[in-house]
């Protein structure tokens, strides 16, 4: 961050360093929270980004024995086959997409030629382009001739129907439960463990093998014979009931919206929590078996709930004003009195106590337009951004607290220390599998 | 070799580097060295003896005691350790994160990867783990609201600017009903639903047989033997008739009457308050559902995903958890 930071004339004489020092590390982390503000969650570009795939590959393909209509999007193959090698075989334009659930696509049969030789499946990048998907390792194919999974190896297993001309055939994976899955007609035709070694990136991938078989494919541009949404649903669902049976402590959630409540100084709420809880039955009781300490977040609740009042209301004078009657420490009496005619600016300078020197600048931006809500800083004025304001002079005032041990305590309540760690966790799972599977999204929950 | 893979690696390159440092050792330990990794790379799965002709050569450092007979991947993860530390203090100069043993360390059972705390920390500073406010917020109101704690909703609609995702009066209705419920008042609580909507009994016949039994197990309760009995034979009997289970349940309850002591009956529980509370809780989320909302809180859900999450990644790594869900204390690494 910046290193020209406070100091403007403004001594740091007689104030506790440590309390600066303290300031500008809650400033600099709510100055960080402000910017994420104004662009969109990172983790929610990141799904978008990845990239699906549209069309098929005709660079790859094995170009001798087929041939890709003009729109990439089907497939015929050419001459007579003769034996194993001469497989028509065409990979989609891009792997598979693995930050997400499930990943899924459908090919139509329009003639299955001489032999019906037809298959769809995933292959690795470096896939022998003449050999049915499935025929060598890191590929796994669903063949129609005789419904059978090859994954890797001359011979098939069982798994289901064959299929022909006017059949739409899909090839799924689910990164959740680690499967390949495939359906006929709409209809799911079975599931088969995604070996480990088929990580890294797999192609969708569709083969033909004899004269005149035909074949589309779909990437999801037209509907899917297969309800895929509904079968997510159910995946999802399923992975749900599993977490349900896991046994909580008894009233945590209550302790913990009570201890969030404490925690940002919504007093109101808390006492009608309070009192309600007492007449519920049975009675609520956490005192100090599931060890919340309310000795140290109850601390200055009063003070913290009407200055949050203040400040969501936009009465930021009287809010400083009163800061700096209970709290002399915390603001600059200096700063204060240099500040400019302008509300405006003596917002801002509120702002710079906390280290917040980039959106000074941008509040001086902010004066320079006359529709400033509608301007690039206009966000300064939302509401949101109050509530920001709002939580940064909560926890500067909690670090005051001689009893205080730690920063965390000023900067987290523990509901967001709890998902913080749900969501750390979740990425960590999804990179130790090689980045397969969806992130934990809060957004997505509610 | 017997599948180590990655231990073997660090203790090869170790030995490599410790060899082509170590200018000032002696050729005979060097080549007592190489025989040594020799061993170690052959295919047994067992090395005795080799432990204290380690130990000289590496005698200035102190060691831990390294069992005998042990498992070689055990051996390897041991001796992958003990070769970081002599590293440590022949080259004191070495920055100390090249040596830094927690970023190389093995679980020595099952290969796990180790994350330091203050790796774990620097991750939960991410970016993409950021949680909103708006959204804890959400996530407290909904609570509030499914719960039923109207006058909290309300106060922290105003104090916060969160808006509840149901209308608040409903919640007054619906609480009524509960604590009617709650309170043995069944007359009282059915009359109520009905008044908020008469298809949620209609809709929903095993819930208007239970809120029927906790009528009948109350004037059991207070004594009034041929009131139950009478209210029995006219309202539960026909529906016994028409569903098995109905029939055994009402067979239950009527039991009640048989028995002196109802302390100590096989049936007792029935007049447990556990029983009204049950009951409370079914009619609280069929009126819920009725109004389209979702008849838990979201909260437990999460909390009960971060153990799970929790418990997924713990097979792959180890990791600072939270074992104390109440002060989301973060515990350090352990084995």
């Amino acid at each position: 961050m910046n290193s020209s930071n406070t100091n403007n004339g403004q001594s740091n004489n007689g104030k506790s360093s440590r309390l600066d020092g303290i300031n500008r590390d809650l400033g600099l982390y709510f100055l960080e929270l402000s910017r994420l503000r104004s662009s969109a969650a990172p983790t929610e570009m990141e799904e978008d980004e990845e990239e699906a795939p549209k069309e098929l590959n005709t660079i790859n393909s094995s170009g001798g024995f087929l041939v890709v209509a003009p729109d990439k999007l089907s497939v015929k193959y050419t001459t007579v086959n003769l034996h194993g090698h001469d497989v028509g075989v065409v990979q989609a334009n891009k792997p598979a997409p693995v930050k997400r659930l499930l990943y899924y696509f459908e090919i139509y049969v329009k003639d299955a030629g001489a032999k019906g030789q037809i298959a769809i499946g995933f292959t690795n990048e470096g896939f022998k382009m003449r050999r049915q998907p499935g025929w060598e390792v890191n590929s796994c194919g669903y063949h129609g001739d005789d419904g059978l999974l090859y994954r890797g190896q001359g011979k098939g297993d069982a798994f289901g129907p064959t299929y022909t001309t006017g059949d739409t055939v899909g090839g799924g994976i689910n990164y959740a439960s680690q499967e390949f899955f495939f359906t006929k007609n709409g209809v799911l035709v079975g599931t088969v463990c995604k070996e480990k070694e088929m990580k890294g990136r797999l192609f969708p991938t569709i083969a033909v093998h004899s004269q005149n078989e035909e074949v589309h494919v779909n990437f999801g541009q037209k509907k899917f014979a297969f309800d895929l949404k509904e079968y997510e649903a159910q995946e999802r669902l399923k992975r749900q009931m599993t977490i349900e049976k896991i046994s909580l402590p008894p009233n945590i959630s209550y302790g913990l919206v009570r201890s969030y409540l404490l925690h940002y100084g919504y007093e109101d709420t808390l006492n009608s929590f309070d009192l309600a809880s007492k007449s519920t039955i049975p009675p609520v009781y956490i005192a100090q078996e599931n060890g919340f300490d309310e000795q140290d977040i109850g601390y200055a609740l009063n003070q913290r709930k009407i200055l949050r009042q203040l400040i969501r209301n936009g009465e930021i004078d009287a809010a400083i004003s009163k800061l700096r009657d209970w709290y002399p420490q915390i603001v600059q009496v200096g700063a204060l009195e240099e500040a400019v005619k302008y509300g405006r600016i003596e917002l801002a300078k509120f702002f710079r106590l906390a280290g917040f020197d980039d959106l000074v600048q941008d509040c001086v931006a902010l004066l320079a337009y006359e529709h400033p809500q509608e301007s690039c800083v206009g966000y300064l004025l939302e509401e949101s951004q109050r509530d920001l304001v709002a939580d940064t002079v909560n926890a500067m005032i909690l670090s005051t607290n001689p009893n205080t041990q730690d920063m965390e305590g000023c900067l987290q309540s523990y509901l967001e220390r709890l998902l913080r760690q749900l969501t750390a966790c979740c990425l960590e799972r999804r990179s130790a599998n090689g980045e397969q599977g969806e992130a934990f999204l809060l957004r997505r929950v509610l | 070799m017997s599948g180590c893979g990655n231990c073997f690696c660090i203790a090869l390159a170790i030995s490599n580097a410790i060899t082509n440092f170590c200018e000032s050792v002696p050729p005979e330990k060097k080549a007592l060295w190489h025989q040594e990794m020799e061993w170690l790379l052959s295919d047994s799965d067992h090395i005795v003896e080799l432990i204290p002709s380690w130990q000289t050569f590496l005698d200035e450092s102190k060691l831990e005691d390294l069992m005998i007979n042990s498992d070689k991947r055990e051996m390897l993860a041991d001796q992958a350790e003990s070769l970081l530390l002599c590293l440590k203090q022949l080259f004191p100069g070495l920055p100390h994160t090249t040596l830094d043993m927690s970023k190389i360390q093995y679980n020595k059972a099952s290969s796990k990867k180790l994350i330091s705390r203050e790796e774990w920390e620097k991750r939960l500073k991410l970016n993409n783990v950021k949680i909103r406010k708006e959204d804890m917020n959400k996530l407290v109101m909904n609570f509030l609201v499914t719960e039923g704690y109207v006058e909290a909703a309300e106060k922290f609609r105003m104090e916060s600017g969160t808006h509840p995702d149901i209308d608040l009066a409903t919640i007054t209705d619906r609480m009524a009903v509960k604590k009617a419920v709650q309170c043995g008042n069944v007359e009282d609580a059915i009359e109520k639903i009905n008044d908020l909507n008469p298809e949620i009994l209609d809709t929903n016949p095993q819930l208007f047989f239970q809120l029927q039994q906790q009528r009948l197990i109350e004037l059991i309760r207070n004594g009034k033997v041929e009131e139950a009995l009478e209210f029995a034979q006219e309202e539960l009997a026909p529906r016994g008739e028409e569903n098995q289970s109905f029939l055994e349940e009402l067979e239950r309850t009527i039991s009640l009457l048989v028995f002196e002591d109802t302390s100590n009956c096989p049936v007792g529980e029935l007049l447990d308050i556990s029983q009204r509370l049950k009951t409370a809780t079914e009619v609280n989320a069929a009126v819920l559902t009725s109004q389209s909302h979702e008849k838990d809180p979201k909260l437990p859900s999460l909390l009960k995903m971060l153990i799970w999450a929790q418990n997924q990644l713990d097979k792959k790594a180890a990791y600072p958890c939270i074992n104390d869900l109440s002060n989301a204390r973060l515990e350090d690494p352990t084995f």
